[in-house]
């Protein structure tokens, strides 16, 4: 006589399915955001990136504070000139930008590593620290997206 | 160090002072900790403060620096070269240590010890470069060459042309570079104080813990301690009181259970509820400090008295008791023992002392007077008699009374009627009016009584009965029945001998035949009465023809003969007479206050009256007298002689008749018998043949 497969076998396979393709369709987005992996690295006065030019949709700014400073990281779409100032002369004048600015990081002391995830339309973006002094100093690099 | 088991049951180990020093050290040495800390990392902070003030300053000074770069380059007056001189010896002493210089007007100098941390070293060096940049290109801006000559060792990079702008930038980085520099020096200080907060909770909590262990250590050793005290007081059966200002202040569960009293009901005065009124006096001097030693009664459950013997120690100086402390344990049976032992000895004297007094008590009347006295020995309050039954056992009289509380009176007449005598045993009876009480108690002068009446016996016959009577309700103690009893016996058995010795003496006297007086009886009387000098007659009398008689009818007829002639004798004599059956056939009368002439006469009656008496019987006899009286010799041997010699004579001239007998006769007999060998040859001088003299003397 040919015995058959049990009920809880069956659920049991089914049940194993489920959670198979759960976990591949979980999988990206649980171990890093979704999105190109740009390194930022900022120093004193300078800001590098592994990659300046980039494709749109999500981009993943990780940010390298090597200091000694404390950082910020400010990024914003930019049609290719200089920054407008505030009134000091010195400072970038956020508030006018705002309706540019994609992304920001707060300041942050040296050592730290942070994760910035922007989405990017084709264009040139900016990123800057606007800690006092800072973007005048040199800190400042340009991606392009295309 | 915390919890110590305990290898055995040491009650008394000193245990927790060594644990008490334990929680204290640790407490202090908690404490000192959290103070050196404290003090630490305050003097720290104080000087991470005057660091951040130095840090922070250079921000100021980088900011006044380029105003009074800008002031000069106007034509005004200012020291740029001094504010930047400050601004870079300061950068150097906060990456180096060393003696930051104050700032006029504004602060003194700070000592400052040098960087260590390597994140703020490298803002410091970073600081140190943006002030020399700084400086140099101020120098240049004063000297009014293009600052974009100046080479900047920063890495900043700085592309405007603007001379101002490019010093303000300078200024605004090394600004951005001391303020970080200086969040950091006081981010660091909170975490130091934060740290030292942490480390000084930690103490305290760890100290906290270790004392919570100790003490819980302590509390164990100090309950396992009591415990052990507890269990030692509890399973004593010595009675444990503190008393304290006429109060108890405490007892220990021995006490419970022997009155079966809950301890409420035991402490404060309440304890002398159960102590006896006689003893609480001294009970309260103890507690005073009178004596350490002292025996009191307390009254146990069932309501009886225990004596118990008191050890009393004075802890009224102890901070711990502040009162005196009972130890006591329960001697009841010893104090009934030695108070029975001492009764019993009270007894055995009063027993001894009795047999003692009896003893020399020669005759009845005096053992009569010996319980009398022993009666007010006995008591002096009850009414106390001794009732003893006459010879004929048949009455009892009233023999002695307590002299010093009288008689009861008791109505008893016969021993038989009474109830103590005929159970043999000594009786108690608490009420004249119980149903069971004796009927003869009942209607008394004195009203209702007690009473114990104690038979008096010897050698199981009864002789009386001894009675007392007491207060209604309240009959004479144990004791008193004790000595009654042992007086009853003692004066039974003296009474009882007493009797019988009375008795034999009879006897002794007595001739069994006849129930005359005997011989020596009658030889005492005389020289009694010669000793009085009372004259008084003497009368030899003799059955004539006895021996024929005996022969004839026998020796029952001879008997009764001889019971005859006394009977007759005693119906003639006066009461004071007296005869006594000689010997044999022969009888010796004596008749005090007499002479030989009445002596004859009397003789006579009785020869007379005895001639009427044998008339009736069927054996006839006669009887011979010699008479004599005291008047006639000196001894009552002499006498005796003469009234022989009478007896002789009237034998020799016929029998059945009375012959007086002087001393010239007496005389002649003796030279007679003398000479013949005795009284018989006289006669044979006057009869001749042998054996009719023999036959004429008989």
């Amino acid at each position: 006589m040919l015995r058959r497969p049990s009920r809880a076998w069956a659920a049991s396979g089914v049940l194993l399915t489920v959670v198979a393709t759960a976990a591949a369709g979980c999988g990206g987005g649980t171990s890093s955001p979704p999105g190109r992996v740009v390194d930022v690295t900022e120093r004193d006065f300078r800001i590098s990136v592994s990659e300046t030019h980039l494709r749109a949709g999500t981009v993943v700014f990780r940010a390298h504070n090597v200091g000694p400073d404390a950082h910020e990281l400010i990024v914003v779409r930019t049609d290719g000139g200089r920054l407008r100032l505030r009134a000091d002369g010195m400072t970038v004048d956020e508030e006018g930008l705002r309706r540019s600015i994609v992304g920001t990081l707060e300041a942050a002391n040296a050592g730290a590593v942070r994760e910035l995830s922007v989405r990017l339309r084709p264009g040139r973006y900016a990123l800057f620290c606007n800690m006092s002094g800072h973007y005048m100093g040199g800190m400042e690099a340009t991606v392009v997206v295309a | 160090m915390i919890a110590v088991r305990a290898s055995g049951f040491t009650p008394f180990a000193p245990r927790t002072r060594a644990t008490v020093v334990a929680i204290v050290v640790t407490f202090a040495l908690a404490s000192a900790a959290s103070a050196a800390l404290s003090i630490w990392s305050t003097s720290k902070s104080r000087n991470r403060a005057s660091i951040v003030e130095v840090a922070a300053r250079q921000r100021t000074l980088a900011e006044r620096y380029v105003e009074q770069l800008l002031l000069v380059r106007g034509g005004g007056a200012a020291d740029p070269a001094r504010t930047g001189e400050l601004l870079r010896q300061s950068a150097a002493v906060l990456l180096d240590g060393g003696v930051a210089p104050a700032v006029e007007g504004d602060d003194d100098e700070t000592a400052v010890p040098g960087e260590r941390d390597p994140v703020i070293r490298a803002q410091l060096v970073e600081q140190q470069r943006l002030v020399g940049d700084l400086i140099r290109s101020g120098a240049a801006f004063v000297a009014g060459r293009p600052l974009t000559s100046v080479h900047l060792e920063g890495r900043e990079r700085i592309t405007t042309p603007n001379d101002v702008l490019r010093l303000r930038i300078l200024a605004a980085l090394t600004s951005n570079v001391a303020f970080d520099v200086a969040r950091h020096i006081a981010a660091r200080t909170d975490a130091n104080v934060t740290s030292s907060i942490v480390l000084q909770l930690a103490l305290g909590g760890a100290g906290i813990v270790v004392s919570i262990l100790l003490a819980w250590a302590l509390v164990a050793t100090t309950r396992r301690q009591t415990a052990h005290f507890r269990s030692l007081v509890t399973s004593s059966t010595d009675l444990v009181l503190v008393l304290a200002g006429g109060r108890c202040l405490y007892t220990s569960a021995s006490v419970e259970k022997l009155t079966g009293r809950a301890r409420p009901d035991l402490v404060g005065r309440a304890i002398f509820e159960v102590v006896h009124e006689d003893d609480r006096a001294a009970l309260r001097a103890a507690e005073d400090g009178g004596s350490t030693r002292l025996v009191f009664r307390m009254r146990n459950a069932s309501g009886g008295w225990r004596s118990l013997e008191a050890h009393v120690t004075d802890l009224r100086h102890d901070r711990h008791v502040r009162g005196v402390v009972v130890n006591a344990r329960d001697v009841t049976e010893r104090v009934q023992l030695e108070g029975e032992l001492t009764r019993q000895a009270q007894r055995d004297s009063f027993a001894s002392q009795l047999v003692e007094a009896l003893e020399m008590a020669d005759e009845e009347a005096a053992a009569h007077d010996v319980v009398t006295r022993a009666m007010a020995e006995i008591s002096t309050e009850s009414p106390m008699e001794l009732l003893l039954s006459d010879s004929s056992r048949a009455h009892l009289e009233q023999a002695a009374v307590n002299p010093a509380a009288g008689g009861p009176g008791c109505p008893v007449e016969s021993p038989f009627s009474c109830v103590a005598v005929r159970r043999g045993s000594a009786v108690v009876f608490e009420s004249s009016d119980a149903l069971n009480a004796c009927p003869k108690l009942r209607d008394r002068p004195g009203g209702a009584c007690s009473a114990v009446c104690v038979p008096i016996s010897f050698m199981g016959r009864s002789l009386g009965v001894l009675h007392t009577t007491g207060p209604n309700g309240a009959p004479p103690d144990a004791e008193q029945v004790g000595r009654l009893t042992t007086l009853a016996a003692q004066a039974g058995a003296r009474i009882g001998t007493v009797r019988a010795f009375e008795r034999t003496q009879l006897q002794a006297q007595t001739d069994a035949l006849t129930g005359l007086i005997n011989r020596r009886t009658l030889e005492g009387e005389l020289r009694r009465l010669q000793r009085h000098s009372t004259p008084f007659a003497l009368a030899l009398a003799d059955l004539d023809r006895f021996k024929q008689l005996n022969d004839t009818h026998g020796h029952e007829e001879g008997d009764r003969s001889l019971r005859v002639f006394s009977h007759v004798v005693r119906q003639v004599l006066r009461s004071d007479d007296l005869v006594a059956r000689w010997g044999g056939e022969e009888f010796l009368l004596a008749l005090p206050h007499s002479d030989a002439g009445e002596a004859v006469d009397v003789m006579n009656r009785i020869r007379a009256a005895l001639a009427e008496t044998v008339r009736a019987g069927h054996v006839q006899f006669t009887v011979s007298f010699g008479v004599t009286d005291s008047t006639r010799a000196t001894t009552i041997q002499e006498l005796i002689q003469l009234a022989d010699v009478g007896l002789y004579l009237s034998k020799t001239h016929g029998r059945d008749r009375v012959t007086v007998a002087d001393p010239l006769q007496a005389a002649d007999a003796r030279r007679n018998r003398n000479g013949n060998g005795g009284l018989g040859l006289v006669a044979a001088a006057l009869h001749p043949p042998e054996d009719e003299a023999e036959e004429a003397l008989s």
